[in-house]
């Protein structure tokens, strides 16, 4: 459970150092990118789209609402820049147009007009009569007893060719029927435009998806990438730094760490270019629409920009605050659960409940405080968004009523008004996610930027000339500063021999063989394989020569196969001889699968013996040429204990072999023998000259070594 | 499912009032916001009719003073409802630690700490979200939708019909949407535990990975699962990515059919254009509740099954606090202490881990236990504070059976210093003293100078309050230990047991130990599992243990002039006193 004891600083600060680097894993997807960029460009267009499709069907079908110029009028119009189209409807001697279309004209100039009689407010109804129409009763009754033609229409509708023209009010009194029949036009327009409302919304359904799946995608790809080097890197770093990191921060390195940059992807990218598009768009199409109005819409916008600011930062804080004690309370509980024995033998379940009962309280605080702030920050935007919608709705009246604004127009605003404050709401929700990902981009940077590889300069290749003569002059090694694990350590050991090393445990025996297939480097002297130093061997090379046989035997989850190869690329007859020539064979055939039987995480089903022969097993179907041999100590039934006698000695036949020995008949049958005491080799020789020298060796060996098996730990 | 949910209903009761309010809060807010509409059609049709900007002015500043309500008002029922919902969530938390507390050490040995840790973390968010949100999106949900269809009804009977149709389609959706995105989210976090299990592995056997050269191997597979992780994720989204751009369409579609219909209507002189504008923001108001509804059920679903899960661990027994059908001993336990024919088999596997083990140790004396692993040391011991309860009649302490002995006052008597020396990661101090957070400092003094740690204190920044853990100071196994044993001394228990303490602690340091702690220990029992010779030299007796049998019993001398397992240990230990057998 790695997680629960995160206790790392969760939020950081934007960092565009960071930030280029997150990016530069995205440049081998350009063409996820160019998709992701389309379809988000597609997604914000349309939803910008909807809106305004809206607004035109008021204003052209719905709201439609007309104004009649004199033609005189149209050189005027054209000097304040508004040039009437030659479609437009004409009918003696006056022409018709939008409402919405005279808000360029100057006040002045159309107040002149107005008391010229050019420009006649109406507002009049107009539409295009379709060849054929059968026009109501009541219309035609009006119609006919209607004004002569050169006249505009006082309060009743006029034909003239197919141009029907009416007062608003008029056209409002028609019953429903009637009305249908006249504004025939406008009811296409109307399916028109649900038509093109559709097919925008289809496409925003394609875009929206392919917006999330592609920026997903990205984020996916991005994360397995950085994943796959970040494992590579560390797994490549030397002993010495792995065994000083807490393996569970190192697991959040590679899991969370790099989650919260995906996240980055998903999320917070896109969001932030789809919320400042759509916030940037909606004001734009604003200014387009008005810019008056839209200047107004502006003016409002202080008072959000300001507490969007306060609350982001209190949001942060908040966030952190309760981050830090969800974390205490889930490792409070995490430790309880591993320590419970520690909890019930000192009798304090009611205490560590009193204990857990504050931390828990303060979580609570905590949360609760977070929740105050999103209580507070969304329904003040809201606030926000109708105070900016009253202000518009006052100043469009105005502006409305100069005919500078449209009606279909003042309600898109409104609804544009809406939409930009509509990813103001979460706003602080994905700063607190930007947070994240800085906090987890610089841990999983500084952790690729650390290089603490054993140092890897070597260009002796020895891969064909290996004969394995080894030698240790006068090596020194200490894990932590001066404290000497092995002092002045000498002896040479010959191609094909065997040497055991005999000490008390925490003596430094393990570490000989640590710093032979250099898992450490010595501090001081000189370690040498065929006479060159063992530094100037690629470590590729010098580790595959030297096979490790450890004593706590550590088993992959995986097949059996699969723990004896490990990925090596032998066939499964050679995995099998392997097992054959230490006896791991006889049990592996009892299990149910044989070597196909999947072993679990620490491979509790098999017996320490069962262990001990995979991993000689393991040994030999590597070839190597040098076996550092790590006994171990736990006992083992007596069938199985003969079973690994018969293993070690096929180990260690024709190969050069340092062991660190518990078992007399590997110790004595070794070729030579040496006795570290507190790291200092204490006796060196073999067993006959040792037990001749009568030093600590003899001693031991009159004294208890009599064919039995030892075993302290 | 109800029958699940009435665990909660105390909690609920216990905040009914805040429920009430937040109620009365989120229908005032749901009615308030009914009018804000209306305020916009006001405006709009006065627009139309010409009438002043003063006018429209005092129609949205009224609009804005109900907005401000509404803020208000949201900010209170986010404030009771939510805040009761993280309430009843830390009360249940409190309640599952303390039960978790309670049940016996077996219960955790048959139970993956990951899976408690789960039921306290995201049980419980599952949970609060049920009785928070799922509760919110019920009222809100539920009023809004009525309240909303009832005024667009009352509007415009026909064309509302036509738009609301689509929109039950929503919660269904929802709910469908959300048991998919459930399956396939599990799906994904039992990868992403796997891809976390392999580093972890990894980087465990990073000693084998690198001697075998096979960096590039395990980066291979470690590259596999994370493309299974890709996919899984990619599957996700398949359903996650499509989900609200789908509720879009769908609540587009309805626009459509409103602007549709609405328009025809309004064409038709049946309708006004400011009733259209006010019908497009009810349509744009109705999607979240019916969204709510769908997520509700989804939320009461996974809120059902994690409260099933956390109540399955508060349905569990406590220990028992006495032996069954054994008769109370009221004094505190004191005196000889006796193991009678303790046989101990494991109910589970029916592998027998002690048999026929009878050892007599008189008040005040020191016991020494040796055995290789697995000998069944461990669980002998722990059959004393009853961690491991044996068989009635088998195990006395002053005469009684320990099971006649309250929980409480049996383990009060007992000092006992586990193989694993667990610390928590709290201060050195701190640790000491979890057996009597009033220890008087003499007694504080008295146990570091025990366990020797008083020579280590310049090695800690800050002192005795140093922090034990990742972030703070880690000890070497052999400062644990010693924390642990001054733990265990602190208390001065009747019986003092070191469960091999000292395995980590370089012989020097354990000699002076273990003298000053025999001496400490004068007139009171004590057992110690030791490997080393010089240690159990120093007992009275010493039982020798093989696979759960009795093997060699006697003083010290006795079994040294025996053939035997610990004449063995002796003779290989004598090797590093070596120096000094030359020297003589």
């Amino acid at each position: 459970m790695p997680d629960f004891f995160e206790t790392d600083e969760i939020v950081k600060g934007f960092d565009s150092l960071i930030l280029k680097r997150i990016f530069s894993y995205v440049k081998p997807y350009k063409k996820l990118m160019a998709i992701a960029a389309i379809s988000l460009l597609f997604a914000t267009a349309t939803e910008l789209l909807l809106p305004l499709i809206i607004k035109n069907v008021m204003d052209e079908a719905l709201v439609a609402s007309w104004i009649a110029v004199k033609e005189e009028a149209e050189p005027l119009l054209a000097k304040d820049g508004l040039s009437i189209s030659a479609d437009a409807p004409r009918m003696s001697g006056n022409i018709y147009i939008r409402e919405s279309s005279l808000k360029g004209i100057p006040e002045a100039s159309k107040r002149r007009m107005q008391e010229n009689n050019l420009l006649d407010y109406g507002p009049y109804y107009v539409t295009e009569l379709a060849d054929g129409i059968d026009l109501p009763e009541k219309i035609l009754k009006d119609v006919s007893s209607g004004s002569g033609p050169g006249s505009r229409p006082g309060l009743r509708p006029i034909i003239q060719n197919s141009l029907f023209v009416a007062p608003l009010s008029y056209m409002e009194k028609l019953s429903p029927a009637d009305a249908k029949i006249v504004r025939d036009k406008d009811r296409k327009t109307v399916v028109q435009y649900t038509v093109l409302f559709f097919i925008v919304l289809c496409l925003a359904l394609l875009s929206s998806f392919g917006q999330a799946w592609s920026a997903n995608y990205i984020g996916q790809h991005v994360m397995v990438d950085l994943r796959r080097e970040l494992f590579l890197h560390t797994s490549r770093q030397s002993m010495a730094f792995l065994s000083r990191q807490p393996v569970g921060r190192l697991v959040t390195r590679l899991s969370g760490d790099v989650e919260t940059i995906n996240e980055f992807f998903t999320s917070v990218v896109v969001s932030f270019i789809k919320d400042a598009s759509i916030m940037a768009g909606s004001l734009s199409v604003l200014f387009v629409m008005s810019p008056g109005l839209g200047f107004v819409t502006l003016l409002t916008l202080p008072p959000v920009f300001i507490a969007t600011a306060i609350f982001r930062r209190k949001a942060r804080d908040a966030f952190r605050r309760q981050r830090t004690w969800l974390s205490k309370v889930n490792s409070f509980i995490a430790e309880h659960i591993a320590g419970v024995v520690i909890v019930k033998l000192f009798g304090k379940e009611k205490a560590s409940a009193e204990a857990f009962k504050k931390d828990n309280a303060e979580l609570m605080k905590a949360n609760l405080g977070e929740m105050y702030i999103f209580a507070i920050f969304r329904p003040l935007i809201e606030l926000f968004s109708y105070s900016s919608i009253a202000a518009v709705l006052w100043y469009g009246t105005k502006m409305h009523h100069n005919g500078l604004i449209s009606l279909g127009a003042l309600i898109a605003f409104v609804n544009l008004i809406r939409m930009f404050y509509s990813p103001l709401q979460d706003i602080s929700e994905k700063y607190t996610l930007l947070q994240s990902a800085m906090a987890g981009g610089e841990r999983v940077f500084q952790l690729l930027d650390t290089d603490n590889c054993i140092e890897d300069k070597g260009t002796h290749s020895i891969r064909k000339t290996i004969k394995s003569n080894i030698e240790f002059d006068h090596v020194w090694f200490a894990y932590k500063a001066e404290d000497w694990v092995l002092k002045d350590i000498s002896f040479s050991l010959e191609a094909g021999k065997s040497l055991a090393i005999v000490g008390y445990s925490g003596a430094g025996k393990s570490t000989i063989g640590a710093l032979l297939n250099r898992m450490w480097d010595p501090q001081k002297g000189v370690i040498r394989l065929d006479g060159v130093n063992i530094r100037d061997i690629p470590v590729k090379d010098l580790r595959s020569t030297i096979q490790p046989v450890m004593q706590d035997v550590f088993i992959f989850s995986g097949s059996i196969a699969g723990n004896i190869a490990l990925g090596r690329d032998i066939s499964m007859e050679q995995i099998e001889k392997a097992a054959r020539t230490v006896h791991a064979h006889e049990f592996i055939e009892q299990l149910p699968q044989g070597y196909e039987t999947v072993l679990g995480e620490g491979a509790a089903s098999l017996s320490s013996g069962q262990r001990q022969l995979l991993s000689f097993a393991r040994a030999v179907a590597h070839e190597p040429s040098i076996v550092v041999l790590d006994e171990a100590t736990s006992s083992v039934d007596t069938e199985t204990e003969q079973l690994l006698q018969k293993g070690l000695a096929a180990i260690m036949q024709e190969r050069t072999t340092i062991a660190i020995a518990h078992r007399l008949s590997t110790i004595k049958n070794a070729d030579q023998i040496l006795v570290i005491n507190d790291g200092r080799v204490a006796e060196y020789g073999n067993h006959d000259s040792l037990i001749k020298a009568g030093g600590i060796y003899f001693n031991l060996y009159n004294l208890q070594y009599q064919g039995e098996l030892i075993s302290v730990e | 499912m109800l029958k699940t949910y009435k665990t909660l209903f105390p909690y609920i009761k216990k905040h009914k009032y805040r429920y009430i309010i937040g109620i009365a809060c989120l229908v005032a807010v749901d009615s308030a916001q009914l009018l804000l509409p209306q305020y916009l059609r006001k405006a709009i049709n006065s627009i139309s009719e010409g009438k002043t900007a003063l006018t429209v002015l005092a129609i949205a500043l009224v609009m804005v003073l109900t907005a401000a309500g509404i803020a208000m008002g949201r900010f209170l029922w986010r404030f009771f409802i939510h805040g009761s919902s993280r309430r009843i969530e830390t009360a249940l938390r409190d309640r599952y630690f303390s039960r978790l507390m309670t049940l016996p050490a077996a219960y955790f040995g048959n139970t993956a700490a990951g899976d408690l840790m789960a039921r306290a973390t995201n049980d419980m968010q599952a949970v609060r979200m049920a009785v928070g949100m799922a509760f919110v999106a019920f009222v809100d949900g539920g009023y809004m939708s009525i309240a909303i269809l009832v005024a667009m009804f009352a509007q415009n009977a026909r064309t509302t019909l036509a738009v609301v149709i689509p929109l039950p389609l929503l919660s269904l959706l929802i709910i469908f949407f959300g048991s998919l995105v459930g399956k396939r989210f599990k799906k994904m976090q039992e990868i992403y535990s796997r891809l976390s299990a392999l580093v972890q592995e990894t980087l465990q056997g990073m000693r084998i990975v690198q001697s075998f050269v096979k960096e590039e191997y395990f980066s291979e597979r470690f590259a596999a699962i994370n493309e299974d992780y890709k996919k899984a994720s990619m599957n996700l989204v398949k359903i996650d990515g499509f989900f609200f751009p789908f509720i879009n369409f769908l609540a587009g579609l309805s626009t459509l059919a409103l602007v549709l219909s609405g328009g025809l209507a309004l064409l038709e002189n049946r309708m006004s254009p400011g009733d259209l504008a006010a019908m497009l923001a009810y349509l744009e108001m109705l999607i979240w509740p019916m969204l709510g509804a769908g997520f509700m059920v989804n939320l009461m679903q996974r809120g059902a099954a994690s409260l099933k899960r956390i109540n399955e661990v508060l349905a569990v027994d406590s220990e028992p606090e006495f032996g069954m059908g054994i008769q109370k001993t009221e004094t505190a336990p004191k005196g000889d202490i006796e193991f009678k024919k303790l046989n101990m088999v494991f109910s589970d596997t029916g592998k027998t881990v002690l048999s026929d083990i009878s050892i007599f140790l008189s008040a005040g004396k020191t016991l020494g236990i040796l055995g290789r692993v697995g000998s069944g040391k461990t669980i002998l011991l722990k059959t004393l504070p009853r961690i491991i309860e044996a068989p009635a009649s088998s195990v006395y302490w002053g005469g009684h059976d320990i099971a006649s002995y309250s929980l409480q006052a049996l383990r009060s008597s007992i000092g006992f210093v586990p193989q694993d020396s667990f610390l928590f990661s709290d201060s050195i101090k701190e640790n000491i003293l979890f057996s009597d957070p009033y220890l008087p400092k003499e007694r504080f003094e008295k146990a570091v100078s025990i366990a020797a740690l008083d020579k280590d204190l310049r090695l800690f920044d800050k002192g005795w309050n140093t922090i034990v853990g990742e972030k703070g100071l880690s000890l070497s196994g052999g400062q644990k230990q010693r924390v642990a044993i001054a733990r265990a001394v602190a208390r001065n228990p009747e019986l003092l047991i070191l469960d091999d303490a000292l395995s980590a602690v370089d012989t020097e340091t354990e000699e002076e130990i273990m003298d000053a702690l025999l001496e400490d220990r004068k007139g009171k029992t004590s057992i110690i599992v030791s490997n080393r010779v010089s240690t159990l030299g120093r007992a009275d007796k010493i039982a020798v243990l093989d696979k759960g049998k009795l093997v060699q019993y006697g003083s010290p001398n006795e079994l040294a002039t025996q053939k035997g397992f610990y004449s063995e240990i002796a003779a290989m230990q004598a090797l590093s006193r070596a120096p000094q057998l030359e020297a003589n």
